[in-house]
């Protein structure tokens, strides 16, 4: 058997426990359990709800769950292309909001033509990222820094940072968050009406797409890619091999955070249109669950992202339909990262079963 | 600024180093014995979830408050102490990735206890709240000695925890330096393979570093809850777990050093308290004021990381068929 399609069937294996488990704790609290997932899949579109509000249905959910999706995509790749340098990159949720925030004052709060200003959000959004997520990565080459360390500690100076100026300069009174872009900056179409319907049309999503094949290909397909894997897999023979390690790892950590930059934009000038002052999106962190799942592949963490995503986007319609606590949902996506972690050793379970009937076999053949 | 202001920079700058030392200690702990650990972060408010739902407990059926403290502090290092377990059987049973089970284990420790919190609020004593509600720890003040200038700031207003705090510190550098399981348990970092050799047991040192690592931690937690918060609750995610981390690391992983480390943390983050306070700045100001650790971290790591020497067995579980 392939080794993908090994991965394959243990990430399903860990979504099913991970599902059964939290079947399990929603029997204890007397819910049901079915009933329950079924809301999770009605609250996230992709089954009819009893009764819709006026000029909405199923597909105004869905498009709204694409919505959400995108940010995720992004996110998880540049999970994945961290890891796959053999680097953690668990500020995504940190570069996200500095993107996010950059561009919401340069360009959200400017009166920019929607044909400028959405391609400048973009920009904007992946430049910025890129520059903490380099950063990061010329901190671990140049000082030896932990890039875990490192980057928590500025994901809380981002938080705390940005949460002042919010407070003192951009805040709105009635909401208690900034105050909300401009449409023409927002790279989410809102409530535009098809056939009677409103919905909400998510601009980055090609984009979010086209980043996964690219990033694919970059990886699989080209030198720079090799040497980042290389460096990934074994950073000593990586150098004995004429690669530049702390260039790699610098490189590594741009396109990282690039990619992070990009979910920050489609985050918060995208399916949202203001900043929540010091909070952190937990997109940031699911992500990393998401990059296991998908084994750090980019097809991987499509499906992957959609899974989460779906299950995230339901809890909330699960939960007052259930009335249980909607925590319940980070739950199951935890435990989906704890049986996750475990797929290394289930993999060389496989693998030793695997070289031992292959043992056997040739044995007899010999016989 | 005066005396007053030095004094409180002290007093709360003592209460909030010593419970990151005591974690920093874990920490050490852990990887000493060849075991990465980022999960002190989710260990800590496991703990302080563990033991604050003890407390509640025991104060809803009356038992007097100073028992319930020591009920909770006994809880919270049992808590931490077997939620580790989890991280100990990833790394050492299924050979996950240390970082990456660390990480795990802090996102899943606060998806559990927030998610317990409500449900456990709910169902036994029903109300709706994200919350317990702890009784505000008393502070002792040494009579004679507190009233020295600036040194009797050490002696004002100390929380119990702090002694205890102490107390476990010299048990810790004791138990490390003194006794066989602690040369052992270092030498499992360094050399796995010499351990091994010299009959020791290198999982079961690896285990024991991580539930230490636990116990310790869910013992900062709970102070973090009795002091700084007040309450047990989401809140207790604020970091302080990456901070200890950053703590020993700074102190090359030796204790005296990695006090050092703390106590620069925390006096950095009260003297920026009484700073907002002096100058009379509106409160988002303190917003500021909290970056104050983070950044000094990231400072001094800058300065540091590259001539200090981890363990150099860390991340890596010793495999006697590589021997």
């Amino acid at each position: 058997m392939h080794d993908a399609k090994l991965y394959r069937r243990i990430a399903v294996i860990a979504v099913l426990l991970s599902l059964v488990a939290g079947a399990f704790v929603l029997l204890l609290l007397g819910r049901n359990p079915l009933m329950s997932y079924y809301n999770i899949l009605q609250g996230s579109g992709l089954a009819p709800k009893a009764k819709y509000a006026a000029g909405k249905a199923m597909f105004t959910d869905l498009a709204s769950l694409i919505d959400y999706w995108t940010p995720m995509i992004f996110a998880a790749l540049a999970c994945a292309v961290a890891m796959k340098t053999g680097l953690f990159n668990i500020g995504i949720s940190g570069q996200m909001l500095t993107a996010g925030f950059i561009a919401t004052i340069t360009v959200g709060y400017s009166s920019l033509a929607p044909a400028a200003a959405k391609p400048l959000v973009i920009i904007i959004g992946m430049v910025t990222g890129m520059a903490v997520g380099a950063l990061i990565g010329f901190l671990k080459f140049k000082f030896n820094i932990n890039e875990v360390v490192s980057s928590i500690m500025i994901n809380y100076i981002a938080e705390y940072v940005i949460s002042f100026f919010i407070q003192t300069r951009f805040i709105d009174p009635l909401s208690r968050q900034s105050r909300t872009v401009s449409s023409a900056a927002r790279l989410t179409l809102t409530d535009v009406l098809i056939a009677g319907y409103k919905f909400n049309i998510p601009l980055a999503f090609g984009l979010a797409i086209i980043a996964a094949f690219a990033v694919k290909i970059v990886l699989d397909r080209t030198v720079l890619g090799y040497e980042l894997k290389a460096v990934g897999s074994n950073r000593t023979a990586a150098g004995y091999a004429g690669i530049r390690v702390g260039r790699s790892m610098v490189i590594s950590m741009a396109i990282s955070g690039a990619l992070a930059g990009l979910a920050g934009v489609s985050y918060y000038l995208g399916y949202f249109a203001s900043i929540q002052p010091k909070t952190l999106v937990s997109t940031g962190f699911d992500s990393i669950a998401v990059c296991l799942l998908g084994n750090s592949d980019p097809i991987g963490i499509l499906f992957a992202s959609f899974l989460i995503q779906v299950i995230g986007k339901g809890s909330t319609y699960m939960s007052s339909q259930q009335s249980v606590e909607s925590e319940i949902v980070s739950v199951i996506t935890g435990l989906i990262l704890l049986f996750s972690a475990c797929s290394v050793f289930f993999m060389g379970i496989v693998a030793a079963r695997r070289k031992r009937s292959d043992a056997g076999t040739s044995d007899k053949a010999q016989a | 600024m005066n005396i007053n202001m030095i004094n409180n920079i002290i007093i709360d700058g003592m209460s909030f180093s010593l419970p990151l030392f005591i974690m920093a200690i874990g920490g050490i702990f852990s990887e000493k014995s060849g075991i990465t650990n980022l999960a002190l972060e989710g260990l800590q408010g496991m703990g302080a979830f563990i033991g604050a739902l003890a407390a509640t407990l025991a104060a809803a059926a009356g038992a007097p408050d100073a028992s319930t403290k020591v009920l909770a502090f006994t809880f919270a290092a049992v808590g931490g102490g077997l939620y580790a377990c989890l991280h100990a059987v990833l790394c050492i049973r299924f050979k996950a990735n240390q970082v990456i089970s660390g990480v795990v284990i802090n996102i899943l420790a606060m998806a559990l206890t927030s998610f317990l919190t409500k449900v456990i609020n709910r169902t036994m004593f029903g109300a709706a709240s994200d919350k317990f509600i702890l009784t505000v720890s008393k502070r002792i003040t040494v009579p004679g000695i507190s009233s020295i200038p600036v040194l009797g700031a050490f002696f004002t207003s100390v929380y119990p925890f702090e002694i205890l705090i102490i107390v476990l510190a010299v048990i810790a550098w004791f138990v490390l330096y003194k006794t066989t399981f602690g040369l052992r348990l270092r030498a499992c970092g360094d050399n796995p393979g010499a351990v091994d050799a010299a009959g020791g047991d290198v999982a079961k040192l690896h285990f024991a570093g991580v539930v230490i690592s636990g116990a310790l931690s869910g013992i900062a937690g709970m102070c973090f809850a009795y002091s700084i918060l007040a309450k047990f609750s989401g809140d207790i995610y604020m970091g302080y777990g990456y901070l200890s981390i950053a703590g020993y690391i700074f102190g090359n992983w030796s204790l005296l050093p990695t006090l050092a480390a703390c106590l620069i943390f925390g006096f950095a983050r009260s003297s920026g308290y009484q700073l907002v306070k002096l100058l009379g700045m509106p409160s988002a100001y303190s917003d500021l004021v909290m970056i104050l650790p983070y950044v000094l971290t990231l400072l001094l790591l800058v300065f540091l990381s590259k001539k200090n020497q981890a363990p150099k067995a860390l991340g890596e579980i010793y495999d006697k068929s590589k021997r």
